[in-house]
Order: structure tokens, then sequence, then C-alpha cells
């Protein structure tokens, strides 16, 4: 039981770090990013090849995280400039729109070139032992690195300037433009920085479970999820329906099975809505 | 840079400004100025166009034709971010606070993108005594009357040339309505360029210079507060005087 519990903290730590990056670009800007998952995924799919080129996994995978941010920076370039020209449910539906189209392109381009591509990194050592539960040494990197995600963006969000600012975006746009913040750049920002947290998803869950070249659409799934039950525009929100969910997804796949376990998510989060339609740390409004 | 005398030419020079929501006009060819060191209100009743103006000039709303000229250069169609960055601080009516900070992190942010000086935050205090006792506090959380000193302190923390201000008394009892002109009056006598939309007229002219009067979208009468408020016309029409 308590084994199972310790592997949903490890799995929703890294929800939540998926799920972070989406759910503040839903705050400050109104859009959702469908490419997250094919973003990760880039980021898998290029370490893995810079480790078949014979680079240690460290600088492959920082080059895998610094890809999928670049990518992610061309993506807010590119097709985010004419989607935040709209207002309102235009906004968001060309969002989806555009984005979807983005997957399918990373998705195809990646599928076609490495049809068997994937990345999973086997990290040395014993399995270490906590509170009677043999943890793989795996488990407990990718959760450090987790933890560490999350503590950089609080520290970033909440204690720099740069951070106050995307926080009044989310607030109160003209507010922000009114004592000087240019929102565009605020949004350029958080979409590359969302992209390189994706792909450091990919990365960590490659410690404990291959990351293939077809992960993307999960992967962005998970994200979505996670981010609607936190709650659209929450960072606090989507950390913490990540690490609930990931408990959730950890004892239903273990007590029920898996090919049920995403139907059990989903209603976790439609559940979260009818009960607080704002999500777990949502703003009312 | 062009050179820019501050005593011979206006901080503010709007001219044949038109400006409206998609495609129609809701002011038509306006002109008006606001020199250094002046308080000017821009005067009319509900719907003139007063927000529509203010609006254009601090770049939320984009003009359909005319021109705006700031400390000198023109900044028509300029972004408000940038114009926010030269020196124009817009309050708006509905204030646009950032609910879910302190006080303080309001303030700060005000700054934007230099750091808060603490000299500059304590004169707001100063002014504004009760945002001092409130600085911990969340700005969603405050009363109406605060909010408003709220936003005005946060405009001032940028050290702005220009202060503008659209209807500084929506939604206040009139006890607070003369407070927020009794600041007002305060930050024009320490030589703050002022330029304040209001449709509480004798409010405003008690603390400007000259006015301009705004109905359905055209300027219709102008000149200095003595003389507008002895005007027959703006005596009927807005002090309630026949």
């Amino acid at each position: 039981m308590l084994a199972v519990f310790f592997d949903g903290i490890v799995g929703g730590l890294q929800l939540g770090v998926l799920a972070v990056g989406l759910s503040l670009l839903y705050g400050l800007g109104g859009v959702l990013n469908l490419a997250h998952g094919a973003l990760a995924v880039s980021a898998a799919i290029v370490a893995s090849l810079a480790m078949d080129a014979g680079w240690p996994a460290v600088p492959a995978a920082v080059v895998g995280v610094l890809v999928a941010a670049a990518i992610g920076l061309g993506l807010d370039q590119t097709i985010m400039r004419p989607v935040y020209r709209l207002r309102g449910e235009s906004r968001v539906l060309l969002s989806l729109l555009l984005t979807l189209g983005a997957a399918f392109a990373i998705d195809g381009l990646l599928g076609w070139r490495y049809p068997f591509g994937g990345l999973s990194l086997r990290i040395g050592g014993g399995p270490v032992t906590i509170l009677g539960v043999r943890m793989r040494s795996g488990s407990l990197l990718a959760s450090a690195i987790a933890i560490t995600a999350i503590g950089a963006l609080t520290w970033l969000l909440r204690r720099t300037r740069t951070g106050r600012a995307v926080r009044s975006v989310i607030q109160d746009e003209v507010g922000a433009q009114l004592v000087g913040i240019n929102p565009g750049r605020v949004r350029t920002l958080i979409f590359t920085l969302s992209a390189a947290l994706a792909g450091l998803v990919a990365i960590t869950q490659s410690m404990t479970a291959p990351v293939s070249v077809s992960s993307g659409f999960s992967l962005t799934i998970l994200a979505l999820i996670v981010t609607v039950v936190g709650g659209l525009g929450s960072a606090p929100g989507a950390l913490l329906a990540g690490l609930l969910l990931g408990i959730v997804n950890a004892l239903s796949s273990f007590y029920i099975g898996t090919y049920i376990t995403a139907i059990i998510l989903l209603a976790a989060a439609a559940l979260t809505i009818l009960v607080r339609p704002a999500g777990l740390l949502g703003r009312a409004d | 840079m062009p050179t820019w005398d501050p005593g011979h030419q206006a901080m503010l020079e709007v001219t044949d400004l038109s400006v409206g929501y998609r495609g129609a006009d809701v002011v038509h060819r306006v002109s008006f100025e606001v020199r250094a060191g002046e308080t000017v209100a821009l005067i009319g009743s509900n719907g003139a166009g007063k927000t529509t103006t203010l609006r254009a000039l601090c770049g939320l709303l984009m003009p359909s034709s005319g021109r705006v000229r700031f400390a000198g250069q023109d900044v028509t169609g300029t972004a408000t971010h940038r114009l926010s960055r030269r020196g124009m601080a817009y309050v708006p009516a509905e204030r646009h606070l950032f609910p879910g900070m302190t006080v303080e992190e309001n303030l700060v942010l005000g700054a934007y993108p230099d750091r808060a000086d603490p000299a500059r935050q304590e004169s707001v205090f100063e002014l504004f005594p009760t945002l001092r006792a409130r600085r911990a506090q969340l700005a969603g959380t405050m009363s109406g009357g605060e909010q408003q000193m709220l936003a005005v302190a946060r405009a001032l923390m940028s050290a702005p040339r220009l202060l503008m201000l659209d209807e500084p008394t929506t939604g206040l009892a009139p006890v607070l309505a003369e407070a927020a002109y009794d600041a007002l009056d305060r930050l024009s006598a320490e030589g703050m360029t002022i330029l304040v939309s209001e449709q509480q007229v004798p409010l405003a002219l008690r603390v400007a210079d000259r006015g301009y009067v705004l109905e359905e979208g055209h300027i219709r009468l102008e000149g200095d507060a003595t003389s507008l408020e002895h005007n027959p016309d703006v005596r009927r029409a807005y002090l309630g005087i026949g």
C-alpha cells in the first residue's frame, strides 16, 4: 500500500511539472497548447539521438530540454501570433486548432524519421529503502529533479520581478499594461518555459518507464486533465492536482487495472468540475 | 531625439482625434492640450466619450484618425506599456488592480520595470496614510475608496510626467469623492500634470485650472475653470442650476 502510494507521489510530482506551464499559459492568454506532449516527446527523442551519438546522459538531456524550449519559442512566434490577435472564445478555439496541427506535424515528423525512437534512461545504483519501502533510484532522481523544478518555478513566480509580472498579467492584463508590462513578452517567456518543463518531464519519466515517439498525445491529455482539476491559470493548483491525480493513478493502476485508469482520472476531473467548477485552486469568477 | 522645452510646449497635445469601437467613431475630431504642471478637466455626462478619449490616449484603443503628442513626441498608436514607461500614467475608472496581490506588491508593480523607490513609496503613503496601514492586505479585499487610492498610488509609483484619471469618483460615497479630489489637489500643488475626466463637474472644476466640455463625442466648450463654472450652459447641464 505504502509502496503504491509512494509511486503515486513520484508520478504525481512529474504530472504537476508537466501541467503547470499549460495552466499558466491559459491564465496568461486564455489559450491551450495541444502540442504540449509533442514538445515533451521531442526532448526525449533529441536526448536519445544525442546518446546514440555517444553523448553522456546529462548533456544529452540538457540539449533535449533546450530543443523543446526552442520549438516552444518557435511556436509562440509563429502560430500563436494570429491567436493572440483574437479575443474571447475564438482565441481559445484557434489556439486549440493550431496547436493540434502543430502536434500532428511534430508527431508525424518524429514518427516518420524515428519510428522506433524512444528514450529510456537507466539510472545506476541499487534501490533505496525509505520508511520500509524499497524505491528505485530512478524514481528518486526523477522526483528530486521534479521537486527542484517546482522549487525554482515557485521562486521565479514569487520572488522575482519577472514572476510578479507574470502573475500580474494573469490577474489583470490591462492593469499589467498600465504599469508598463508587455503581456506578449510574458506569454512568450511562459510558452518557452512551459515547453522546457514538458521536455524535462519526458526526461524524468524515461528514468522509470520508456518514453516513446507515440507518447505525445497521452502526455497532452494527462496535462490537460491535471490543469483542469487544479484550476486553469493556477500554478499551485496544477502542482497539487498533479500530486493528487498521481496518487489516484497509482492506486487505481495497482488495485483495479491500468486499462481503466484513464477513465478513473477523467471521472476524477469531471467530479472536480461538478463540485468546484473553477478547479481546486482556480479563481471562481 | 528632438529637444523638448516644457515651458513652451504642451505635455499632451491631441489634434483632431477620432476614435470608436468596431469602426463606428464615438469621439469626433477632438483637439485639446494639457500643459506641463497644469490640471485639466474633461467634463461631460455618461456616454459623452470621455473614457473612449482617455483609452485612445493611453494606447488601449487605436484612434481611427488624428494625432497624439506626448512630451514632444508623436505617440499615436503606441502600445500602452511603452507609454507607461515613457511617463504616461492612466488610472481607469475600473481601476484594474491586481486583486490577488497585496497593497505593497501592487505598488512595487507600479514602478515596473524599475525597482520601487522607497522615497517614492514613502511620499505615496503620506498622501494616502490608509494604504500604509493596509500594505499587507490583498487589494481585492479592500473597499472601493481604498481601491481607488491604491489605483492612484500605483500610478504614482512610476513618477509619471502625466497622470490621467478616468472618473476617479466612480462608485465612491460623497465624502470619499471629496477625499479623492483633495489628494489630486495636493498632487497638483506639488506640480503634477493631471488630466481628469469627470461627470461630477463641481468637484473637477474645484481642482482644475482649465476644462473642456465633451458632448456626444465633440468638444463643445473650453476655458479656464472659473469661466466654465460661471457659464450658463455648464451651470444648467452639469451643476443643476437653472
